[in-house]
């Protein structure tokens, strides 16, 4: 007991270091390099490919929302931050940390595929916004769920980076049945993937619906209740994608009595999700276009 | 209060005969609370360098130097005097450095002491005698003691660039030295192929938010040291999004605030004696600028609260 502890400490401690300086996606670095490097590209498309990367995504949220301590709420929209900090400020923390990643972090994505990984965090943040759609958020509300859909499983990116090895034990115990992926990380690292995105979400001042977001989106009942039905929506997204085995999130399905209880909770319907199915697709198609990402992933 | 100007100028030093009156030296300003009163600098332009020499003078040789400098932002027009600052090579000057960095990865010390190495300058930043402290500072209030308080908040600039406003005795005096009024910066055109209708909206609601909250900063100062390196026209040609406003803003913003008075700062380094005060004719007429006071500020100018 008493090792296992320790090992679970010496886990908190390398992600905690990790968090401070995570890289951007390699999915999406090329294009943020790009971006940022044109004089010329327009705010729209900054705005673009920032969204299309969770880490950064995370990291211009984590900016605002610590160095203005006067705002009365944790901001989640990146069209407001843009506009706060600067076009010049977010190009230069982004280009900041493309080049994190491209300074030879190639160990980051070790275990699963970053481009799987980025899949599924774009559907579940193009889903989850088409969601609130259906359920009437305002066109600033539908943001703040894609950037929830895009950011929930940020907390998988330090324990997968840090722990190459026991990571792909972790989905080696899921693919024999040994539990869903969560059970399994908390078997092999004291903690899952859950908790590491609530703590990065607490460390970078994220606001409490990224924070519920990140830490309950597989057990939104846990969140507080003011953030109950965000989350839920985002965790509907979430199993969506796991059950069409878009990407490669770790879980593989199973979920079927949590999604019929989700979308009672949510009050919205199977038939509604199965009608999104190609509108999500097109975005998905959208976004690859963009990044000019050419690989079938 | 008294206030001093020791540097007016935006952009570069621009010493010649057409800026004899105005002044070329970048900003820097003196306020004393009190008498003799409690030092607070605001920039390390070059005209800090000047301002030093005075402190040297007026000293006794014996009180030690102490001063807190408050940096608006990093650009280096604003903090180009510091190593021309003859007291930070006097072991008994206290100096605290406050300024806002972006991001995590430097502090205010690394930011500020690139500029005193090797290639740049002959004499290292540990080569410093003052004791110097750096203090990073983010959006929110500060107790300075002494019965001064400071508030700062986050301008619209290319850096993160702080207003500060200071209140003392009953008196209150903001400074926005860069500042351009925040506008949408997205695409509001529907024909735009990046055009996004959630990104254009709530582009539009920010910049009006913003400007609220700016403003609401500035409100009721009784001196409002502002930016207003171009004219309208200046800005509107190709100037937008360099992170400064026009003297008509300035102006519009000002008399909105109630301010009492309205010293316009950060002059184009292009702009002669003769345009600021032809500029002056026009611009701070009270029948334009109403119950506000405008002038142009100039390098020795004093003001008192």
């Amino acid at each position: 007991m008493l090792v296992a502890r320790v090992n679970s400490d010496t886990h908190l401690k390398r992600i905690q270091a990790y968090i401070a300086r995570m890289p951007s996606l390699s999915t999406t670095v090329t294009k943020v390099l790009e971006t940022c490097n044109n004089p010329n590209a327009s705010p729209n498309d900054l705005k673009r490919v920032i969204s299309l990367d969770p880490v950064l995504t995370g990291q211009v949220l984590k900016l605002i929302n610590s160095a203005y301590y006067a705002l009365p709420h944790p901001i989640m929209s990146l069209t407001r931050a843009i506009i706060m900090l600067g076009l010049n400020t977010v190009k230069n923390l982004a280009l900041s940390f493309a080049i994190l990643e491209t300074m030879g972090n190639k160990r980051s994505f070790k275990t699963f595929s970053m481009q799987a990984f980025w899949l599924h965090s774009l559907y579940v943040g193009v889903t989850a916004k088409l969601l609130s759609t259906i359920k009437g958020a305002s066109l600033s509300e539908r943001e703040d769920f894609f950037v929830a859909g895009l950011l929930h499983d940020l907390g998988k990116i330090p324990l997968n980076s840090q722990f190459p090895d026991e990571y792909f034990n972790v989905l080696d115990m899921v693919k024999r049945g040994q539990g869903t992926v969560r059970h399994c990380e908390s078997a092999v690292f004291g903690m899952d993937h859950c908790t590491v995105g609530q703590m990065i979400a607490s460390k970078w001042q994220l606001g409490a619906f990224l924070i519920e977001t990140l830490g309950c989106h597989h057990c939104p009942d846990e969140s507080t209740r003011q953030t109950r039905s965000f989350v839920s929506i985002v965790a509907v997204a979430n199993i969506f994608s796991d059950l069409l085995n878009t990407g490669v999130s770790g879980d593989t399905g199973g979920h079927g009595s949590m999604m019929t209880y989700l979308l009672e909770q949510t009050g919205l319907a199977w038939e509604t999700l199965y009608d999104l199915r190609e509108t999500v697709s097109e975005e998905i198609e959208k976004a690859k276009i963009f990044l000019e990402i050419s690989q079938k992933v | 209060m008294k206030i001093k100007f020791w540097g007016v100028r935006g952009s570069i030093p621009c010493p010649g005969s057409s800026t004899v009156k105005y002044g070329g030296n970048t900003p820097c300003l003196e306020i004393r609370f009190g008498e003799p009163g409690r030092l607070i600098i605001i920039d390390a332009g070059s005209g800090l360098r000047e301002l030093g020499i005075s402190l040297m003078s007026r000293n006794d040789s014996v009180t030690p130097i102490e001063a807190d400098l408050f940096l608006t932002h990093t650009h280096l027009d604003h903090i180009l005097g510091l190593p021309f600052f003859t007291p930070v090579y006097l072991p008994d000057t206290k100096l605290k450095i406050y300024g806002p960095v972006t991001g995590e990865e430097k502090s205010l010390e690394t930011v500020i002491g690139g500029q005193l190495s090797y290639h740049y300058f002959p004499v290292r930043q540990t080569e410093l005698a003052a004791d110097i402290e750096y203090i990073n500072l983010k959006e929110g209030s500060l107790d300075l003691h002494d019965g001064i308080t400071l508030t700062t908040k986050y301008l619209n600039h290319p850096l993160l660039c702080f207003a500060y406003r200071f209140e003392y005795q009953g008196k209150v005096i903001c400074t926005a030295f860069d500042n351009e009024p925040f506008y949408n910066i997205f695409s509001t055109d529907p024909h735009d192929p990046a055009y996004d209708e959630a990104m254009a909206r709530e582009g539009d609601v920010c910049a009006r938010t913003e400007n609220r909250r700016m403003e609401a900063f500035f409100e009721g100062a009784d001196l409002l040291i502002h930016d207003a390196q171009f004219t309208q026209k200046e800005y509107e040609s190709d100037k937008k999004g360099w992170g400064h406003t026009s003297i008509e803003d300035a102006i519009g913003i000002a008399k909105r605030c109630n301010v009492g008075r309205l010293a316009l700062l950060h002059h184009d380094p292009s702009r002669t004696d003769r345009q600021i005060d032809e500029l002056a004719e026009v611009f701070c007429d009270p029948g334009l600028t109403g119950s506000t006071e405008a002038f142009f500020a100039r390098e020795g100018m004093e003001v008192r609260l």
